[in-house]
């Protein structure tokens, strides 16, 4: 369809512009249709380019040749000035009919040509396929990746409603991990003896040089002052690993644990607290009075992995009674859980009065 | 678990079309979304558009428990949230005078808050704090059920286009100077107010709405005002404070508003208009005006009916009317001055662009059915005048009837449409 062969046959000489995609191949659009656009509006007022097929406007990479397609076709419509709204509202509800991956493609691309209608309108479609649904429908909907790990889904969060069963959840887990830590502390610290006997028999001969009143006495004490050190020196040593930060993490959740104390509503800040999500490895002082503050992660992965299936299943089964709710409560928040907790009567918490240390 | 061999588009689109979707979601969904996946974890976090509500929280019967959650979700959406924040609205049933909100405007005023909605609930009003008036972006504020106390220091919002305050407690010459130290405002909307006395001083002020008991108003500065309803309670005293008041009602409302397009008077607006004496004052022309609505006028009164013809005159661009009636029946079967209509009507006075007509709420006594032969008879142009009689009226539908079908008409495509349930 050559320009010239237009001219013969219409009394009026259409114009068109000429389109080139981010794959190389190019079309050509009546003039009226692409001015619909701001931005290729823009390229041929401010370049003139566009005019033939040498000089074609090079689309923004988002744009492929099917999703140009759509696009000039709601120019098409839309830019003819007599139409009724709701004419236009009902072609706008028709057209928005496609699969949700073509629609975040028709998004991308409409936001790059800078038309806003159109980006309005997809915007509201795919709020509206969010809207009301649980994360896993969202994920499948939109193949998002499910990467968060369990333990971040199901982290002490601030419980929203104060429900008992998701308190008791987090109690349940950082009882589990409090276990699992102490049963690695005696772990290390049988193998710490070992070494640390080694050395300071090494130290005692290159310092002291010579007889000590109570060499044994001394080798005890000492040994037992560098298993506190080795021991506090490895729970730093292995958060500072992660954040250089610690120390002033540290601080700041201690003062908002100590706010949190006092005040149920509490949150530490937020980009430290992402921070800790993120390291998953701070240790609290045990100072803090929380039942299960102390989430300590330096286990090693096996532990952990059995740690959250054990979680995990106790949620499930906490979930086989109200599915929906849990995500929701859980989805909310995403923080950990300082505050401390208070039981109040109800009587399904009954059987786990014993977590109640207070 | 999420399908890894198709690609994900959704997480790809620029943060603007996220937060374009976010925005629309309900807040709780939109939080919800930090659940998804790694990248999503704080997408929802610097949506700079927050909207509250009870839909926030899992309702229960039991009032406070929702009252706290509410607050709690507020407050922790807040504290996780980062970046400007710049429409805040909050409308729940659920939430009175409570100290967290103290809290919550404090943070957005230090967050470049520029829109404030603020509907609470019917208990105990909430004392607006004093961080407030020092929101300097501040381009929209809205209160419901609030009480107002701006400091002696306050300068006005330098940017506020739209106030809008609903049964709000504020000191009589306080309402003045906010207005009046607000120099962009361009709608203004307040109601319920008791007995408020009200120079309105805004040069850009487009939009008006005013409803309530007011003692005396004057639009001492709107010359660009476009639209405007006004709905007035009078009490007895009101009406007597009026009586006895020598200025011209007309002249003050109406004297400065040659842009004019669309004027809507509920209640009393039109015994407002025809209170005070005009002393021969030239006729403003109101060449823009082409919608008026008059509701409940008095036909009775001869001075509320000098009061509307002088205000349809006076617009020859007029397009369309609707006036709705509210005479008594039993003491309008009779009335004086009927020889008013062919001796002192304007001559020669047509509506040239007049289309619609609606009376409502007709019941048929004399002067209404002379207004109606008047506009007939004058508006060369119309198209349809659509009559509904009161429905206190039963016999006197007929007799209606019987005049109207006698009165000419101007304009040959006229269809008188007389509605009857």
């Amino acid at each position: 369809m050559s320009e010239g062969a237009m001219a013969v046959v219409k009394p009026e000489m259409k114009s068109y512009i000429w389109l080139q995609t981010a794959d190389g191949s190019i079309q050509q659009v009546e003039e009226e249709v692409a001015m619909f656009c701001p931005m290729i509006c823009r390229e041929i007022l401010q370049t003139g380019m566009g005019t033939s097929k040498n000089y074609a406007i090079s689309l923004p990479q988002r744009v492929n040749p099917a999703i140009l397609g759509l696009i000039l076709d709601y120019c098409r419509f839309h830019q003819v000035p007599g139409r009724s709204n709701k004419e236009r509202k009902s072609y706008d509800e028709r057209f928005i009919r496609m699969d949700t991956k073509r629609l975040c493609e028709l998004t991308s691309a409409a936001d790059s040509l800078q038309l806003k209608p159109l980006v309005d309108l997809t915007s509201r479609a795919l709020a509206r396929i969010i809207e009301g649904k649980t994360p896993e429908e969202i994920r499948e909907t939109f193949h998002l990746p499910d990467d968060l790990t369990e333990e971040e889904k199901l982290e002490p969060l601030r419980n929203i409603t104060d429900d008992p069963r998701i308190r008791l959840l987090n109690r349940l887990y950082a009882r589990k991990r409090k276990e699992l830590k102490e049963r690695e502390k005696l772990k290390n610290v049988e193998v710490e003896e070992e070494r640390v006997d080694e050395r300071s028999v090494d130290d005692l001969l290159s310092f002291i040089n010579g007889g000590d009143g109570d060499p044994k006495g001394v080798k005890a004490s000492k040994n037992k002052k560098k298993n506190r050190r080795r021991k506090d020196q490895q729970k730093d040593s292995s958060s500072n690993n992660v954040n250089g930060n610690h120390e002033k993490e540290l601080d700041g959740i201690r003062s908002g644990c100590h706010n949190g104390a006092v005040d149920d509503n509490s949150v530490p800040s937020p980009s430290k607290s992402s921070k800790l999500q993120d390291s998953a490895a701070v240790s609290f002082s045990p100072k803090l009075e929380f039942d299960d503050g102390d989430i300590d992660d330096d286990l090693d992965p096996a532990m952990k992995e059995e740690l959250d299936r054990e979680v995990e299943d106790f949620a499930r089964r906490l979930n086989s009674v109200w599915p929906e709710r849990m995500q929701e409560l859980l989805s909310l928040g995403q923080e950990r859980r300082l505050a401390p907790i208070s039981m109040n009567g109800n009587g399904s918490t009954h059987r786990y009065a014993s977590l109640d240390r207070r | 678990m999420g399908d890894v061999s198709a690609p994900d588009f959704l997480s790809d689109l620029p943060q603007s079309i996220i937060e374009s979707i976010l925005t629309r979601l309900p807040i709780r969904d939109a939080v919800r979304t930090s659940i998804l996946s790694t990248r999503w974890r704080y997408k929802w976090a610097t949506l700079t558009q927050l909207v509250f509500d009870e839909k926030c929280v899992n309702l229960s019967n039991d009032k406070t428990l929702v009252e706290r959650n509410i607050v709690k979700f507020i407050t922790r959406v807040l504290l996780l949230h980062k970046g400007p924040i710049h429409k805040f609205h909050l409308s729940t049933s659920y939430l009175e005078s409570c100290p967290d909100i103290d809290q919550w405007i404090l943070f957005l005023s230090r967050n470049d808050i520029k829109e404030l909605i603020l509907e609470l609930g019917e208990g105990e009003w909430f004392r607006v704090p004093s961080c407030l008036f020092s929101c300097r972006k501040l381009t929209r504020l809205e209160l419901f059920r609030c009480e107002l106390d701006p400091p002696p220091s306050f300068k006005g919002f330098l940017c506020l286009k739209s106030l809008n305050l609903h049964q709000v407690l504020v000191a009589p010459d306080a309402i003045g100077s906010l207005i009046s130290s607000c120099p962009l405002l361009e709608s203004l909307a307040l109601s319920y107010f008791d007995s408020l006395v009200l120079n309105i001083h805004a040069p850009n002020l487009k939009y008006l709405c005013l409803e309530g008991e007011f003692k005396d108003i004057c639009l001492e500065n709107t010359p660009l005002l476009v639209a405007m309803s006004v709905a007035m309670y009078m009490t007895d005293d009101i009406a007597e404070h009026f009586e006895q008041s020598s200025s011209c009602n007309f002249i003050k409302f109406l004297g400065n508003v040659p842009h004019l397009e669309r004027l809507i008077g509920h209640i009393y607006f039109t015994k407002f208009l025809s209170i005070g004496n005009d002393l021969g004052s030239p006729p403003i022309t109101y060449s823009h005006l082409k919608i008026i609505e008059l509701y409940q006028v008095s036909f009775e009164d001869m001075k509320e009916i000098l009061a509307v013809l002088r205000l349809i005159t006076n617009s020859p661009n007029l397009q369309e009317l609707i006036i709705s009636g509210s005479s008594n029946t039993l003491a309008a079967i009779e009335a004086s001055d009927l020889d008013f209509w062919e001796k002192e009507c304007p001559l020669g006075c047509t509506f040239k662009h007049l289309q619609i007509v609606k009376m409502t709420d007709m019941s048929g006594v004399p002067h209404e059915m002379k207004f109606i032969k008047f506009l007939l008879g004058n508006s060369p142009v119309l198209q349809t005048m659509t009559i509904t009689p009161c429905v206190y009226v039963m016999d006197g539908k007929l007799n209606m009837l019987v005049e109207l079908v006698r009165f000419q008409r101007a304009s040959a495509q006229a269809e008188i449409i007389f509605i009857q349930d």
